[in-house]
Parts: structure tokens; C-alpha cells; sequence
């Protein structure tokens, strides 16, 4: 029955090049783009290089300051202070990496300017992430402890700063006036993992402004490792209650730094606020974009359908008259049109790995590697079947309820 | 006529409710993306207020652990004339860190004649920043020297901010409250327009004020234009030499037409991807309609050879299908603009109702457009169907 349907499907669609064509391109296109935008985003969210071990990972990078009867509001990163002083003391995570933000600074070789991100470590933040190391090795607690001039770059720093070099273990990188000796190479990470970018990683104890502030706030985060996922309930509810008793500053009577997930910290950070991490409202946001962006298409295909079955009225007719229910009918349509949307799918996914390797390709964000994994093509599949269903359901209902005297009347 | 082709559109309205919601789902697509745009463009067209090029912005951290004012205000006046000094150095302003295209805003309010103005652009810099920038004033004069010292509340606002407090009236001389209409400010000149935000933000009301020597401890930014002669050695050799002035700081330089680049392309890049992605679907719409147009057109085949066989001419007939379906495209225009038109009225997004109101001219127009392109050629098919076959078929 199955192969008689597939059979029928294939010459329906190549006697009618022009609708099939119509469709097989809203439908492939329509899943490149969602099929693109979601392996972006997926790379963005899931583990990958060089924090693997992300799903076992609580972030905290920004504290807010609030004074809810005047309605002040004071918000940035973590101080050294507070994170020494308070996150330190945690007991229940297995490593506490700490690491500071977008500090920029310029470095001139031949007369050629080149803007370095650097970024202030512990040592732990090299145990606590899976750098890949190109040459060298990571600085220690020893070298921290002694404030070494000692620095690890990425391997564009490398190529920017020393050229076509072989080895640079051993040499200097001088930034703002001050020579650091290269230990060690990493391969590059792209600046979409904003807590893990770096272009060159020194040891925190460097900083010229030595960080002495008993403030909370300054421009550091913390991330707190579990020995696995199972501990991260157990690190929240410590951290929490450490948090509770941090002192209150003098105007403010509200503080808020939380210690949040990847996946949370980003739905926070767009859509929620201090008191909800707006996750929720991210899904219910991002699913309405999503149906809204497939409804053209699909009001477009079902258009389309109906247009082609209506053309296959007498056909209809035929079949009803010789005893067929309409629910095999239905049934027989709606196998049509999925298979029309799963070959648009197969296109589409074709069409996804282009696009995603023409923007891995385009240096729009150095390092950056998307890519189309096993979630990302369920996910396709799954966006194919419904929308193979929206666009099958409406016109195969009007088809059942044709009338056959009408329908074998019309030729 | 319009009642006759009312008639033919009632008659078949399941068919056409389908086309209805496709060509109103069309419509909001382009009116949203129309409104970006025209948004974009009329804000791209207002002149950018000053000059960007080669000028230098170098941020610093402050070292220094005093608090006390005296102190610090000696020491960054040395910094200040060191710099002065160098040949290449044309200016040099110390200012907030709110310099044109820098990702920093700070905004203030104020009442004025029971007036409430709310998120006005503040920005504190010094006597030499209007030279640093080129900006030309309108009316009144820039902050001198004298001004900083004397400890008075002047304060400079731009053309905009003029604009909305005072229409065509003079602006100097008057005096402005802050927030609760105390400690009047009396303001000195009108500055033109500067737009911080890249090239497609409109600059905003915004007023500016002198810093003062208390304002040392916390700022970090020095703009400085350069002659053309200043290159990436002397760049060099400005890093040194700010790192030397200002020990244990740490230095950054940048240049103002870098940063501008930056805030475009911020908004450039989504705006193209959307506009791409618009593209595609429209592509596909019309490609729709063209196909359902044409099948209909086909179906009707009897229907135009009997009014081909009575006389109509292949044009009328053409005619004829071409405004069904532009009549039909009106009926969603009309609901398409009820929907579009809530947003200046009810001041969604808070942008200048003009904005809207083009927005939904082109988006009609484009409608329209793409209506004809796609009746145009089924439309000339059915003129050219000959009655005797058509109807022999029949």
C-alpha cells in the first residue's frame, strides 16, 4: 500500500514541475534557516571547546546592587575581593576557576597595532576548562603565588604577534609597557564563549591595579565545577546561603549575584531580570518567532496543495465512487505531502551544511566552528514532519469532503 | 464593475481566504522590515554633528590612590600638557566616558516649566572638546576655562534638546532646574547635533556640562585629534609615552573611525540578515501566487472563451483578472494597515510616527507590485485563450 502511495507521490510530483518546484523551495529554505540558526545557537549553549565539562558548571559573572525604595541600581561584575573573600570559602564544588572581562590593550610590533583581550586567571581555570595546548603549558599555582611575568596566548595572538615563528615558548610579549614571557599556546576560542575568550591569559596577580578593593564589585566571574551534574543542587543552595550572608552595602538593600547555569545565564541576561532567570518567557518568545516564521511558508504550501488537489478532482472522484473512505484518502495525501516536505528537508539539510560552512569559512567570528551534530538534524526532522502536517491537514480535509457527483461532473 | 467583480470574489471566498492571509502575512513582514529600514535611512541622512576622523580616543585606568582633589587635578593637567606639547597632537579633551560611538551612555532629566524631560544625554567633558570634534555651535558659546573654575552651573544643550524646550525661540540665557527644580542651570550655547550611536541613531536631546576638578577621580578617557601626520609609529610612541605619564595604568588607544565602523556594523549586519531573510520569503510568496493565479486562470478557461466569444478583447479580459486581483489584494491591505497603523498610534516602539507612516506607503506599493508582476503574465495567458477552442473544450 505504502509503495503504491510512494509511486503515485513521485508522478504527482514530477507531472507538475513548476508547483514542485514552488515548493520543495519554500520548504528547504525555510529549514536552512531554521536548521543554521539553531546549530549557531546550540553551538553557543552545549559544551564544546574548551569548557566540556559545561553541564556541570555554575556561573556567576555579575552582581546587582539595589536599593528597591529609591530605585538605585548598581550592576556589574564581581570584585577579587568577594570572590576571595566569600565564593572561596564554598565547600561543595571541586574547583572554583575565576577569571576577568574584556580588559583590552594595545600591542605594537613593526609598527603595526594589535588589540589583545586579555584576560586575568587563577590556575584552577586551567584544570577546571580542556584548553587544547598547541606548545607549553599553563602557568601554576607557584607562578601565580610569585606574580611571574608569564602569559599563555592563542594561537592567533601567535600569528598576529610573532608572524610565520615555529616555536614561541620563551619569548616576550610586551603589552602597555610590560614584557610577559609566552609559556604556552592555546588553540583559539570564539568570542561568542565570552567567559572563556581570551587572546592572551595571564596570571591575576599581575594586574597592575592590584585588585586591593574591598568592593563586591569589579570585573571578574567565577565558575564553580561539580565532581558532576548530580552536585550542582547541592553547590546553588551553598552558594546561596553564602551569599545571604554577605553584608548589605550602606544605601543598598538588596543584593543579587546568581549563580547560574550556561543555558540560564543567557535567558537571564536577554529576557529575564534578578528575580526570575526568564527562562520561560525565552522558549515562549523564541517558539513565537519560530511559528511565525514558518506560517508564510506553510499558508504558501497549503495554497499550493490545494491547488494540486483540486487538479486531481476527477481522480478523487474516481476512487470515492469505486468505495475508497475518505480517511484513506486523507491518509494517502497526507503521505504525498510528507514526503514532499521530507525531500525539501533532505534540500534543506544539504543547504544547512553550505551555510554553515560558508559562515565557519567567512571570519565573521574567528574560531568559531558550528556545525550540524545529531541534535541539531533531529530537531530538522522533526520541524520537516509538523510542517509537512500544517501544510498536508487543511487541504486533505477539503479534498475528503469533495463530492463525488460534483467532482466526476467537473470533466 | 466593483460591485460585479465583489460578486465574483463572494462566490469563491474559501478559495480566496487563503490568498487573503497570504498576501496580509506578506504585508506585515515588509511593513516591519520597511519601518527598520526607513528608520535607519531618515536617521542616516541627518548630518553626523562633527568630525571623526583622526581623532584618537585613549582610555586609561586611574592609579592614583588619593582622593584628594587638588592632587589629582595637578597631576592630569601635567598629563594634559605633556600631551599638548607633542607636535602631532592637535587637541587634547578629557572627557566621560560617553565619547562619540563608545559603548557608555548616561542619561538625566530634568523639569522645566512643569515640563518633565526625561532621558536627555549627558555628557561631561571640557573646554577643548567641541575643537577635539570639530563641532560647530548654533548659538551662544562653548564652556572656556574660567567656567570650570568658577564653580558655575552652565550647561551647553545640542540642537535637538533646543528644539523641544524652546521651538524657534533663543535658548541662551535661560535657566533649567534639575531634577526637583533646584540648583538652576543657566545655559550658556547651543551646540549642533552629535550622533554617538553610529550612523543610523538619531542623536537625541542631550546636554553637556564642564567637568570639575572633583571629576578627576573617576574618568578615563582623553580624546585627542591628531594632525595627519601621526601614524602608527607615533601611535607607538604615544602608548610609551602615556605609560611612562601615568605609571601603572593601563593604556588603550583607539580610533574614532574604527569604533563608528564597529557601531555600524552592529547595525548593519542583523538588518541585512533580516532583509535576506525577507527576500527569501517573498520570493517564495510571489512564486505562490503566481502559481495559484495561473492554475486559476486555467480552470476558468470556459468562463473567458464565452467572454472572449461575446466580444470582450483579449486586453479587458486580461484587465479584467489583473484588478481581481489587485481588488482582492486591497481587501487584505485594508485589515494589514488596521493592524499596521496601532503602532504610531499607540507609540509601540517609540519611534517618530513618520517612520510608520512611510513604512506602510512602500509596503502598500510593494504589495501592489508584486500582485501585478504575478497576474500580469496568467493575465496575458488568458487573453490569449481563443474562444472557439475554449469553448469546444467546454
Amino acid at each position: 500500500m505504502l509503495k503504491n502511495y510512494f509511486k503515485i507521490a513521485i508522478a504527482v510530483l514530477l507531472r507538475r514541475k513548476f508547483f514542485t518546484f514552488i515548493s520543495l523551495f519554500g520548504i528547504s529554505f525555510t529549514l536552512t534557516i531554521l536548521m543554521t540558526s539553531t546549530a549557531l545557537v546550540d553551538n553557543i549553549l552545549s559544551a564544546s571547546y574548551p569548557d566540556y565539562k559545561r553541564d556541570q558548571m555554575l556561573f556567576v559573572t555579575r552582581m546587582t546592587k539595589k536599593n528597591s525604595k529609591e530605585g538605585w541600581i548598581n550592576s556589574s561584575s564581581l570584585s577579587l575581593y568577594f570572590i576571595k573573600r566569600y565564593v572561596s570559602t564554598l565547600k561543595v564544588p571541586d574547583k572554583i576557576a575565576f577569571y576577568s572581562f574584556g580588559n583590552s590593550a594595545n600591542s605594537y610590533v613593526n609598527n603595526k597595532k594589535i588589540s589583545l583581550e586579555f584576560k586575568f586567571t587563577n590556575d584552577v581555570y586551567w584544570e577546571a576548562t580542556e584548553y587544547k595546548f598547541l606548545e607549553g603549558k599553563p602557568y601554576t599555582r607557584q607562578q601565580i603565588d610569585n606574580a611571574e611575568f608569564v602569559a599563555v596566548i592563542s594561537e592567533r595572538t601567535k600569528k598576529s604577534y610573532f608572524g610565520d615563528a615555529a616555536k614561541v615558548v620563551g619569548k616576550y610579549i610586551e603589552l602597555d609597557n610590560v614584557n610577559y614571557r609566552v609559556i604556552g599556546v592555546v588553540k583559539g576560542v570564539p568570542r561568542t564563549n565570552r567567559n572563556f575568550f581570551g587572546d592572551i591569559y595571564l596570571p591575576y596577580t599581575v594586574s597592575k591595579t592590584k585588585n586591593e578593593d574591598q568592593g563586591l564589585m569589579g570585573n571578574f566571574g567565577v565558575a564553580l565545577v561539580g565532581k558532576s551534574k548530580a552536585d550542582l543542587p547541592a553547590m546553588r543552595s551553598e552558594y546561596e546561603k553564602m551569599l545571604s550572608k554577605v553584608p548589605r552595602e550602606k544605601d543598598y538593600d538588596k543584593l543579587y549575584a546568581h549563580a547560574d547555569g550556561a543555558m540560564e545565564g543567557l535567558s537571564r541576561n536577554l529576557f529575564g531580570n534578578d528575580d526570575s532567570a526568564g527562562f520561560g518567557k525565552m522558549t515562549a518568545i523564541l517558539s513565537g518567532v519560530v511559528l511565525l516564521f514558518m506560517l508564510l511558508p506553510t499558508i504558501n504550501l497549503v495554497n499550493i496543495n490545494i491547488t494540486r488537489i483540486m487538479e486531481r478532482s476527477s481522480e478523487i472522484g474516481v476512487r470515492k465512487a469505486f468505495g475508497a473512505s475518505s480517511k484513506t484518502l486523507v491518509y494517502q495525501f497526507l503521505i504525498e505531502n510528507i514526503i514532499l516536505t521530507l525531500l525539501g528537508g533532505i534540500l534543506g539539510v544539504v543547504f544547512s551544511f553550505i551555510a554553515i560552512y560558508v559562515f565557519n569559512q567567512s571570519g565573521f567570528t574567528p574560531d568559531f566552528e558550528g556545525s550540524l551534530n545529531f541534535t541539531v538534524l533531529s530537531i530538522g526532522l522533526g520541524l520537516c514532519l509538523i510542517f509537512g502536517l500544517m501544510s498536508g491537514v487543511y487541504p486533505a480535509w477539503r479534498m475528503s469532503r469533495l463530492n463525488v457527483v460534483a467532482a466526476l461532473k467537473v470533466n | 464593475m466593483f460591485r460585479h467583480l465583489f460578486k465574483l470574489i463572494w462566490n469563491k471566498r474559501k478559495q480566496n481566504i487563503l490568498f487573503l492571509s497570504e498576501i496580509l502575512v506578506s504585508f506585515l513582514v515588509i511593513f516591519s522590515i520597511s519601518s527598520m529600514l526607513v528608520y535607519y535611512y531618515l536617521n542616516y541622512r541627518k548630518p553626523t554633528g562633527f568630525e571623526y576622523e583622526k581623532v584618537w580616543a585613549i582610555y586609561y585606568s586611574n592609579p592614583l590612590k588619593t582622593k584628594d582633589k587638588d592632587t589629582l587635578a595637578t597631576f592630569f593637567g601635567q598629563v594634559r600638557s605633556t600631551l599638548s606639547a607633542l607636535p602631532q597632537i592637535k587637541e587634547v579633551s578629557f572627557t566621560g566616558s560617553n565619547f562619540p560611538y563608545a559603548n557608555s551612555n548616561s542619561t538625566s532629566g530634568f523639569t522645566y516649566q512643569g515640563k518633565k524631560y526625561n532621558r536627555i544625554n549627558y555628557f561631561q567633558v571640557d573646554q577643548n572638546y567641541d575643537k577635539a570634534l570639530s563641532a560647530k555651535m548654533v548659538e551662544g558659546r562653548w564652556f572656556n576655562k574660567e567656567d570650570g573654575i568658577m564653580k558655575s552651573n552652565l550647561i551647553v544643550i545640542n540642537a535637538t534638546l533646543k528644539e523641544n524646550m524652546f521651538g524657534t525661540q533663543p535658548a541662551v540665557g535661560k535657566l533649567i532646574g534639575d531634577d526637583e527644580d533646584k540648583n538652576k542651570s543657566k545655559i550658556v550655547g547651543v551646540i549642533e547635533d552629535i550622533k554617538t550611536g553610529g550612523d543610523y541613531y538619531p542623536a537625541g536631546p542631550g546636554m553637556y556640562k564642564m567637568l570639575d576638578s572633583a571629576s578627576y577621580e573617576w574618568i578615563s578617557v582623553i580624546l585627542i585629534k591628531v594632525t595627519d601626520n601621526a601614524d602608527a609609529v607615533f601611535e607607538s610612541s604615544l602608548s610609551k609615552l602615556m605609560a611612562k605619564s601615568i605609571p601603572n595604568s593601563n593604556i588603550g588607544i583607539s580610533h574614532l573611525t574604527n569604533l563608528r565602523e564597529s557601531k555600524n556594523a552592529d547595525t548593519v549586519i542583523p538588518v541585512v540578515i533580516c532583509s535576506t531573510i525577507a527576500g527569501f520569503l517573498i520570493i517564495n510568496v510571489a512564486l505562490g501566487l503566481f502559481g495559484v493565479l495561473w492554475y486559476n486562470i486555467n480552470q476558468r478557461r470556459g468562463e473567458i472563451g464565452l467572454r472572449r466569444a461575446i466580444g470582450a478583447s483579449g486586453s479587458s479580459v486580461a484587465s479584467q483578472l489583473v484588478t481581481e486581483s489587485l481588488f482582492l489584494a486591497t481587501l487584505s491591505l485594508i485589515l494589514g494597515s488596521f493592524f499596521a497603523i496601532q503602532f504610531p498610534l499607540l507609540n509601540v516602539f517609540d519611534l517618530p510616527s513618520a517612520v510608520y507612516l512611510i513604512a506602510l506607503l512602500l509596503s502598500v506599493l510593494f504589495i501592489y507590485i508584486l500582485v501585478i508582476l504575478c497576474s500580469l503574465y496568467p493575465g496575458r495567458q488568458a487573453a490569449a485563450i481563443h474562444p472557439a477552442i475554449a469553448l469546444h473544450e467546454e
